[in-house]
């Protein structure tokens, strides 16, 4: 599983902007206390065993992506809701078109003492985009990259052009797996990146280790050394616990109950966070009914479904991916509950009393919870949900060819790309097999768009007809819990795969 | 001498520490019980709820079809493969088929258990037959060499060859008097056997690899709630009782029995 | 002794190969191959196909183990198919934890239950003897997970004076560490050795020879430990070769909990995610040692009370 793009998603309070919301017990960050530099901040992510890479293009797991983030940067990052933010590239112009696009690269070091310069980053593409790696996962995302008309302009200057326009370039660059390396750069084993810690050393499936880089170029971490350590749900709350780490990631919602009686751990949660749902495939019978899908969407209890499944910690969805993200349509009204008109979708349908399946497995904490839930609410309106669960290693490829509906969540990334991946006829992903060629021409042309604005408006219609007839059936957006010890300072409350998540060289130990 | 101490723990304990879990396992399902649906670890009625705001009570009666039946299957099944080899092999006066019988067993005996039954559990997750008889299979070689050497044991006797000396059928001797000595130690070794089974079919959904997470089984009820134990311990703990007194139950009765034989063992070699 | 031997070594050869093979079957048997494990949404289904025949899954099953076998025979375990990395360093990294959790068992374990078998063996039917062997009857049944679960909740959850875990700690520095995980593993086993211990010194007790020696006024202590505790330990050490399967059993659930990343982690993490040369390398590697333990077990057997019979 892709644990960081498939676990997390993320809802942005109405403003957009600040998000972070610090729960729990014991004094939050005082503004008072200054940052003291010093110590040993370690950090405990899901763990992947041998899955785990040092190599910063190949990195899927959320304990691979705070790796690299210490050692390496990428040319821009995501903001707290998902909107690209600079980051070795200090700005960025495209052309009319959005089809060759300027970047102006940061006065920033490699911890080999080597300046960053356009070369690096026309290598690092390039390292990617090798066809002879399969493995390197922002392959397929880069692929509009022309890498033949890719040029250095000059030392901190590079312009890079795309094979089609694309407004949402910079949001490419942002996404997993696109670390610039040293020009060069070959063996993984020995990390060379600009980022805020110095590679010490490194066991697959069990630690990093790192110090403090002084060269840093947003000035050197507060922190000496920085151990991220991989581990279990409950390897992680026991390890926080204990003191035997400070900072522990991914937590569960009852671990968040226990620990708010506590004295010793600190919650740090970002709202409203992964994306949880229902996925019907809308070729495949009784689904390819747009009325049945419209039915079973409002049989869901979502209420119901955060209480127990998220514990509460959570937000009720509204059959759309992204709660709060950039170009997020707030605006429409919220799906309710309504068993009585969806008993009569069904009648009408012919599928009252009939039996159905849905395909769910262990792949992800809450799945089979939440269809066993579902299955009951369903049986409201008569009609019968069978629960099937399926090998949790093969779930998300299974996925794509079997059943009729399913689970399915899916963690934080820009809007946009949640549908190339997933909604359109030549997504990869696309496991509702919502293919429907006047949306992909839509979107297309919504892409083109350079005018951001304009560009919201196309995508606010796109997901309107998603919500009201495609198959996804987003009934929960689950917060995103952090613990801390209560002597970690400065952590953020993002959601993951953005800039401040898991980033360690602005969090102090007081 | 022994039998006066054991006579004090009364066998109505260890009777009734079985019979709880096993009736509760057995009659469970029946038991018509209004259980509304709460929150997450809410305590308060009867033995509040877990982790799914479902009703413990409730789980605790349906849990224990899975959590006994697939062990004592699992053994039913074993005695019934490897002790028909076993006694085949014991009895047969042909050397080669008690060779080809016993030998590939021997060879099996060093497949960790562990992998075998971890392989199955992954890949026929959630699958309760697959589980119960890979359990079975892990327990055939080791039953089957029991049974044989108990089997053997007899059949050199001189009661045996007492028969044989009386022209009894074969038939007769092997299940008149071969099969009925086995007996015993059989009855002996059922009891860890079965203790044993319920282990490791318990370990196995504990560790998240056997059945589906919201199976009400007692050992997944225990591996999914532990995380809750300090907000609703009852989630844990009944589950966790049911378990100890069974395996506790019969690992008493098995002491019994493994005193029992082995005084008729004692006696048979006296005289 | 050496026809003994030969037959023994061949068949131990035998065992091996078939291990070999059954252990390819099964995860053959497995849904799925690693190209597929690695078939993360982050990767196309067209990069996980061409991923597929880098690492050579695309060629029949048959060729790929003969392809392996060979490599064994030449002592080469192969690669991980998921990190690239030689299997045999896998095997050396997770067999350490592992060992480090046994040895430090048995050094508690084997002490424990030979005072504690002698104990109620020389008492036979005492009042020492039925509390200790009511105890440890009782705690035999109590399964591990159950053990663990009542003991982390009470020594670190509640009282916080052990760790429960060993991620962010540091073995030769905070020895602590091996208290649960050691105590937990300790319960069956000190309850099995201790019962054979017990029957053997009964039984070594009631022998001819010690009877004699009894009567010939040998003091009692070292009649005790010349010549009945060698006998006594005889089905100690079988019940230890013996329960060693079952006694991975426990690691792998003690691993789990505690986080430990040793042998049957690695195991259970091979079998998920499909990567066929690392499950080989343990299993075989285990075989190996289960062989080696009950060869073990035998010669100090013979060692302790020198009856061929004993090698049967």
């Amino acid at each position: 599983m892709s644990e960081a793009l498939n676990r997390r998603g993320f809802l942005c309070l109405a403003s957009g902007l600040a998000v972070a919301a610090v729960s729990g017990c014991g004094s939050a960050d005082s503004p008072a206390a200054a940052p003291k530099s010093g110590g040993r901040l370690r950090a405990v992510f899901a763990g992947g065993g041998a899955k785990e890479v040092l190599d910063p293009h190949l990195q899927s797991l959320f304990v691979d992506i705070a790796r690299h983030k210490a050692l390496y940067e990428k040319l821009v990052e995501l903001g707290p809701d998902l909107k690209p933010v600079p980051r070795l590239a200090a700005k960025w112009e495209p052309d009319a078109q959005a089809t060759t696009w300027r970047f102006t690269l940061r006065d920033a070091t490699f911890h080999d003492g080597k300046p960053l310069t356009s070369q690096d980053v026309l290598y690092s593409l390039a390292r990617i985009a090798d066809p002879n790696a399969p493995e390197r996962v922002a392959q397929s995302s880069l692929a509009a990259l022309d890498l033949r008309r890719c040029k250095a302009i000059d030392k901190r200057t590079v312009e890079l052009t795309l094979a089609a326009p694309n407004a949402e370039f910079p949001a490419l660059l942002a996404g997993i797996g696109t670390q610039i390396v040293r020009d060069g750069f070959k063996n993984p084993s020995e990390p060379n990146g600009t980022g805020a810690f110095r590679f010490t050393s490194f066991e697959a499936g069990r630690s990093m280790v790192a110090t403090r880089f002084e060269d840093y170029w947003d000035g050197p971490a507060k922190i000496e050394e920085l151990q991220i350590l991989s581990a279990d749900a409950e390897a992680r709350a026991n390890a926080v616990q204990g003191g035997q780490a400070e900072y522990a990631n991914e937590m569960t919602a009852t671990f968040a109950r226990t620990a708010e009686a506590g004295r010793t751990v600190k919650i740090v949660a970002a709202k409203g966070s992964t994306t949880q749902a229902f996925v019907m495939k809308v070729d495949r019978p009784p689904f390819d009914n747009p009325d049945v899908r419209l039915a079973f969407k409002l049989l869901a209890d979502r209420q119901r479904l955060v209480d127990v499944v998220l514990a509460g910690r959570g937000a009720v969805g509204n059959d759309l991916f992204g709660k709060g993200f950039q170009y997020y349509p707030a605006d429409l009204p919220q799906r309710e509950r309504d068993v009585d008109q969806a008993k009569a979708l069904l009648k009408k349908a012919g599928l009252i009393g009939k039996e159905v399946e849905i395909f769910t497995s262990d792949a992800s904490a809450g799945f089979v919870e939440a269809a066993t839930l579902f299955a009951e609410q369903v049986a409201e309106a008569g009609v019968k949900l069978k629960v099937t669960t399926g090998s949790a290693q093969t779930y998300a490829k299974d996925l794509l060819t079997k059943g009729v509906i399913g689970s399915h969540r899916s963690g934080a990334m820009p809007i946009p790309q949640y549908i190339t991946d997933r909604l359109l006829t030549k997504s990869p992903f696309n496991v509702t097999h919502w293919r429907r060629a006047a949306f992909d021409a839509a979107f297309a042309a919504a892409q083109v768009q350079t005018d951001e604005a304009a560009r919201a408006a196309k995508y606010a219609v796109l997901q309107k007809t998603l919500r009201d007839d495609g198959g996804i059936l987003a009934w929960g957006h689950p917060d995103f819990l952090v613990a801390i010890s209560s002597r970690v300072q400065g952590v953020q409350a993002v959601p993951p795969n953005t800039l401040d998540s898991g980033r360690f060289d602005k969090v102090w130990l007081a | 001498m022994i039998a006066s101490w054991r006579a004090r723990t009364p066998l109505a304990v260890s009777v009734v520490l079985v019979l709880i879990p096993l009736l509760v396992a057995v009659f469970g399902p029946f038991v018509p019980l209004e259980a509304k649906p709460g929150l997450p670890y809410e305590s308060g009625v009867r033995l509040g709820t877990d982790g799914l705001g479902r009703d413990v009570v409730q789980l605790l009666l349906v849990g224990g079809r899975t959590a006994l039946g697939m062990a004592v299957g699992a053994v039913a099944i074993a005695y019934l493969v490897g002790g028909t080899i076993g006694l085949v092999a014991a009895s047969t006066r042909h050397r080669w088929v008690d060779e080809v019988l016993i030998r590939p067993l021997d060879v099996l005996l060093p497949l960790p258990s562990l992998l075998v039954i971890s392989v199955v559990a992954v890949g026929w997750r959630a699958s309760p037959p697959a589980i119960t008889l890979t359990v079975a299979m892990v327990n055939v070689p080791t039953v089957a060499r029991l049974v044989r050497a108990a089997a053997l044991d007899a059949a050199s006797g001189p009661v045996v060859e007492a028969l044989r000396m009386q022209r009894e059928s074969w038939v007769a001797i092997q299940v008149g008097y071969v099969g009925r000595s086995v007996l015993g130690p059989v009855a002996a070794d059922l009891g860890t056997r079965i203790t044993l089974a319920v282990f490791l079919v318990a370990s196995v959904n504990f560790l998240g690899l056997g059945l589906s997470p919201t199976a009400p089984d007692w050992a997944v009820s225990v591996s999914r709630n532990r995380e809750g134990v300090l907000l609703q311990p009852w989630a844990v703990v009944a589950p966790a009782l049911m378990l100890v007194a069974f395996t506790l139950g019969f690992n008493l009765l098995a002491d019994r029995l493994v005193h029992r034989s082995r005084r008729t063992a004692t006696e048979v070699v006296d005289r | 002794m050496r026809s003994y031997a030969a037959q023994r070594a061949a068949l131990a050869v035998i065992q091996l190969a078939v291990l070999s093979i059954l252990v390819f079957l099964l995860t053959a048997l497995l849904p799925g191959d690693a190209a597929d494990m690695r078939f993360t949404e982050t990767l196309t289904p067209d990069q996980v196909a061409r991923l597929r025949s880098q690492l050579g899954l695309d060629e029949p099953a048959i060729e790929r183990f003969t392809h392996w076998f060979g490599n064994v025979l030449t002592g080469d375990l192969g690669t991980s198919l998921i990190s690239g990395g030689s299997v045999a360093d896998i095997v050396k990294a997770s067999v350490g934890a592992t060992l480090v959790l046994t040895l430090a068992t048995l050094a508690v374990v084997v002490p424990l239950a030979v005072v504690l078998g002698l104990v109620m063996g020389t008492r036979e039917n005492g009042r020492l003897d039925r509390v200790i062997t009511s105890i440890t009857l009782a705690l035999s049944a109590i399964p591990d997970f159950v053990i663990a679960v009542v003991l982390i909740t009470l020594f670190s959850l509640k009282l916080g004076w052990l760790p429960a875990t060993w991620v962010g700690g540091d073995l030769p520095a905070n020895p602590a560490l091996l208290v649960l995980p050691v105590a937990v593993l300790l319960g069956r086993t000190v309850c099995l050795l201790s019962r054979q211990v017990r029957a053997g010194t009964i039984n070594a007790l009631n022998a001819e020879y010690v009877v004699q020696a009894r009567r010939l006024g040998v003091p009692r202590r070292q009649l005790l430990l010349r010549h009945v505790l060698p006998n006594a330990a005889v089905p100690g050490v079988q019940e230890l070769a013996r329960t060693g399967d079952t006694l991975l059993g426990g690691v792998l659930v003690v691993e789990a909990i505690f986080a430990i990343p040793g042998f049957a982690t690695a195991l259970v993490d091979g079998v998920e995610t499909r990567d066929v040369p690392v499950v080989q390398g343990l299993t075989l590697v285990l075989a190996v040692a289960a062989l080696l333990i009950n060869l073990a077990a035998d010669l100090v057997c013979n060692r302790l009370v020198p009856r061929t019979e004993l090698l049967r």
